[in-house]
């Protein structure tokens, strides 16, 4: 039966056989294979074989015994990555306002007031307690949205695991919502501007007011908190709780006996506010009619102070011109710092800043200004500076390699998804920002302090793990894909290097520093979530 | 050589408007074009990828994928040649995504098994085995000699497609096919009758 059994003939082996069947020899060698099988009946027999068998295979690949299911039946519509975009953008937001409004703000003028010079801020969430003074309404108003857009975005992510319980799912989340809901919606009186709102001179809203409009103006009083998001805002009446506003210009002319809470891109005050204010503006104008009650935190491009803060003043400014009294201690980072003759400052000024403040003759200062220039960047003369780059680049190194034994699947999945560039940045932005968020809600709230505390350290850790999968790319396009362990640890080796001697440039390394950190971030989110929801990747 | 399988039959030039119709947003259209190919989409997945979730998922994937792309698509060539594309890129970084030690599967991979099959065993394996069976067996195959397989016999792409999509010199496609079938035979072999496996006697060119 086989073929060897005839000694005389140059047989062809299997290879060529099959690429005869296939056509994919060329003439002259075709031709010689079919002279041989014409005078040489095994060869015959092993080409038949092999024909019979492409049609075997043909066949029993074609043969359709299963129906497409039903699910399937439909043609998939413009992707609904967009409604999860949004929802994680909400999460953001709403998690970025109230990280800052309630919990930074108050925290850093609760250290600055504590004395603190430099403060551990961990330590600061863990008795955030004492900062949420006067911030109920909003706080719960802030958690419903946070917790409901988290929910969604669970929802969204799972709902491939939850084909068919999605409508559940979503059932179960709406009536959570509703649960939440009635303490924050019934404590305030809600307004739409059509396109704009006045409250006239003379009324009186009893309880809490928000509203939301392209122009607001506030003439009467407001016995609560008065919450504002409108292009402008101005406040003429007496609000008797706090002002708490987004916009791009807010005048507050009138009385506020809380606290004022502002963030946009302009901002006057010429009243007098009873607790603290925390700004958050392009340009900052406090009036010579101004006076605020207690402390005043502010982060502002320009600013001038020119009216009365009985508390600490706590100044991230561009330029800061002071002319007004500040009854405590200034702290006051910046570029520019003027001081000018009408200026008093009772206790302690601190100022840090590229250059030398100008103080004018006439300010009275209740002690000279303690003046930090700090030296920018690294000392890159020293030999022991770039030493330590060697030693950074050596744990990043080992890190990787720890990553890549312990976890090739992850490492492998993370890898691919670094290649797809933009999907991979875009992600990361987000998440590096949405994270800590999501964490400090997670301290503050219903979640708990444990996962809080959980989901900071695994961010910071991804933070680190990023470079990783970034130097993983970077080798291979250098080294190419060659495949196994080998190849894999010197394409990190070699990306690492790169992207630590990157990191170094003068100015332009911190901005890859960013990058990478985007980038990689964004790599094991795509990862992590191709595992919970392929729908997403192709959606990205 | 198109003997892709699709259901029902569009005419050339029916399929010209609706890709033209697709293109300009015409959801009917797509929804024309879905329903035609998704069933022979599907079980083009079906074949390369183990789970049936995962054929699932990337049916829908792969055809995002052909809407996003669509504008890519050189009308001068064959659409099913370019679906199968589309699709076959998606399914191979699938695997190659989930293989963990990629380094298991290419080393020895040059090494092509030298003994010859015996026609009349390789007959009674063919006799014995069901599609059903068959479509088992491949699916135990390793993943590259279960995309080459497909590509080829289920596809229908040519040598030059199948050696593009999984990244090998077209030298090297008659060779991962043959070891492919080599492979499947064992598979087979095993499972099935207790034959054993490939026993012939090596001969060389």
């Amino acid at each position: 039966m086989s073929a060897s059994d005839d000694p005389m003939v140059n047989h062809f082996d299997e290879v060529t056989g099959l690429l005869y069947l296939e056509g994919q020899l060329d003439e002259d060698h075709a031709g010689e294979v079919a002279a041989h099988v014409a005078s040489c009946p095994a060869c015959g027999q092993l080409l038949r074989a092999l024909e019979k068998e492409s049609v075997w295979l043909r066949e029993s690949l074609a043969t359709d015994d299963e129906p497409i299911p039903a699910h399937l039946m439909a043609a998939p519509q413009r992707n609904s990555a967009h409604w999860g975009w949004i929802a994680a953008f909400g999460l953001c937001a709403g998690g970025l306002y109230t990280l800052w409004n309630g919990i930074v703000a108050p925290s850093i003028a609760g250290l600055s007031q504590g004395g603190f010079s430099q403060g551990n801020v961990l330590t600061m969430l863990l008795f955030q307690g004492t900062f949420w003074k006067g911030w109920d309404a909003m706080r719960s108003l802030m958690e419903f949205l946070a917790m409901a857009t988290l929910g969604s975005l669970v929802i969204w992510l799972l709902r491939k695991q939850w084909r068919h319980f999605t409508p559940i799912a979503f059932v179960m989340g709406a009536v959570a919502a509703a649960l939440t809901l009635p303490p924050a919606a019934a404590a305030a009186d809600v307004e739409h501007g059509d396109p704009s709102y006045t409250l006239s001179a003379g009324q009186e809203i009893r309880n809490d007011l928000i509203v939301a409009a392209d122009r607001t103006r506030i003439d009467g009083d407001v016995d609560g908190d008065l919450i504002v998001f409108s292009n402008s805002l101005t406040v003429n009446g007496h609000i008797k709780g706090d002002v708490l506003a987004f916009g791009s210009a807010i005048r507050v002319n009138g009385p506020v006996d809380g606290n004022v809470r502002v963030f946009c891109q302009a901002f006057s005050l010429s009243s007098a506010v009873g607790k603290n204010v925390t700004v958050w503006t392009g340009a900052f104008e406090l009036d010579e009619k101004s006076a605020i009650g207690g402390s005043l935190t502010m982060f502002s491009g320009t600013s001038e102070l020119n009216g009365k803060v009985a508390g600490d003043l706590l100044a991230y400014s561009g330029s800061l011109e002071i002319n007004g009294s500040l009854g405590r201690n200034a702290a006051i980072r910046g570029d520019r710092l003027i001081i000018g003759s009408a200026a008093e400052i009772q206790g302690q000024t601190k100022y840090t800043g590229r250059r030398q403040p100008e103080v004018a003759s006439g300010a009275k200062l209740g002690s000279p200004i303690q003046v930090t220039i700090p030296k920018r960047g690294p000392d890159y003369s020293r030999v022991a500076y770039y030493w330590h780059r060697v030693l950074f680049w050596g744990a990043s190194f080992l890190f990787g390699l720890m990553v890549l034994i312990l976890a090739p699947g992850f490492f492998v999945d993370a890898g691919q998804a670094a290649k797809r560039v933009g999907p991979a940045i875009g992600f990361g932005i987000l998440f590096l920002f949405a994270t800590p968020i999501a964490a400090v809600i997670a301290c503050v709230t219903i979640v708990g302090l444990g996962v809080g505390i959980t989901a900071f350290l695994l961010w910071g850790i991804a933070i680190y793990a990023a470079q990783i999968f970034v130097a993983s790319w970077v080798g291979e396009k250098l080294l190419g894909e060659k495949v196994g362990m080998g190849p894999a640890i010197g394409r990190l080796a070699l990306g690492l290097a790169i992207i630590r001697v990157l990191m170094i440039v003068p100015y332009a390394g911190p901005l890859v520093a960013f990058c990478v950190v985007a980038w990689g971030i964004g790599a094991i989110v795509l990862a992590l979530h191709r595992k919970v929801s392929p729908q997403l990747t192709a959606a990205a | 050589m198109d003997r892709r399988k699709t259901t029902g039959a569009m005419s050339e030039a029916d399929l010209a408007q609706v890709l033209s119709q697709v293109r300009a947003g015409d959801a009917d259209a797509w929804g024309e074009l879905y329903r035609q190919y998704a069933p022979a989409i599907f079980r083009f997945c079906r074949r390369l990828l183990p789970a049936r979730e995962d054929a699932e998922d990337a049916t829908t994937e792969i055809f995002m994928k052909v809407r996003q792309k669509l504008g890519t698509y050189d009308s001068s060539r064959p659409f099913t040649a370019w679906l199968y594309k589309v699709a076959s890129n998606h399914c191979w970084d699938t695997l190659r995504r989930r293989r963990i030690r990629q380094d298991l599967e290419t080393g020895d991979v040059d090494a092509l098994p030298l003994e010859h099959p015996d026609p009349g065993q390789l007959e009674r394996l063919q006799n014995e085995h069901t599609s059903k069976e068959v479509r088992a067996g491949l699916a135990k195959l390793p993943d590259r000699a279960r995309m080459a397989l497909v590509l080829r016999y289920y596809a229908d792409m040519s040598y030059d497609e199948i050696a593009d999509t999984l990244g090998v010199r077209r030298a090297f496609v008659g060779v991962l096919l043959l070891r492919a079938r080599h492979q499947l035979r064992d598979a087979l072999g095993q499972s099935g009758t207790g034959m054993a496996a490939t026993a012939g006697s090596g001969r060389k060119t």
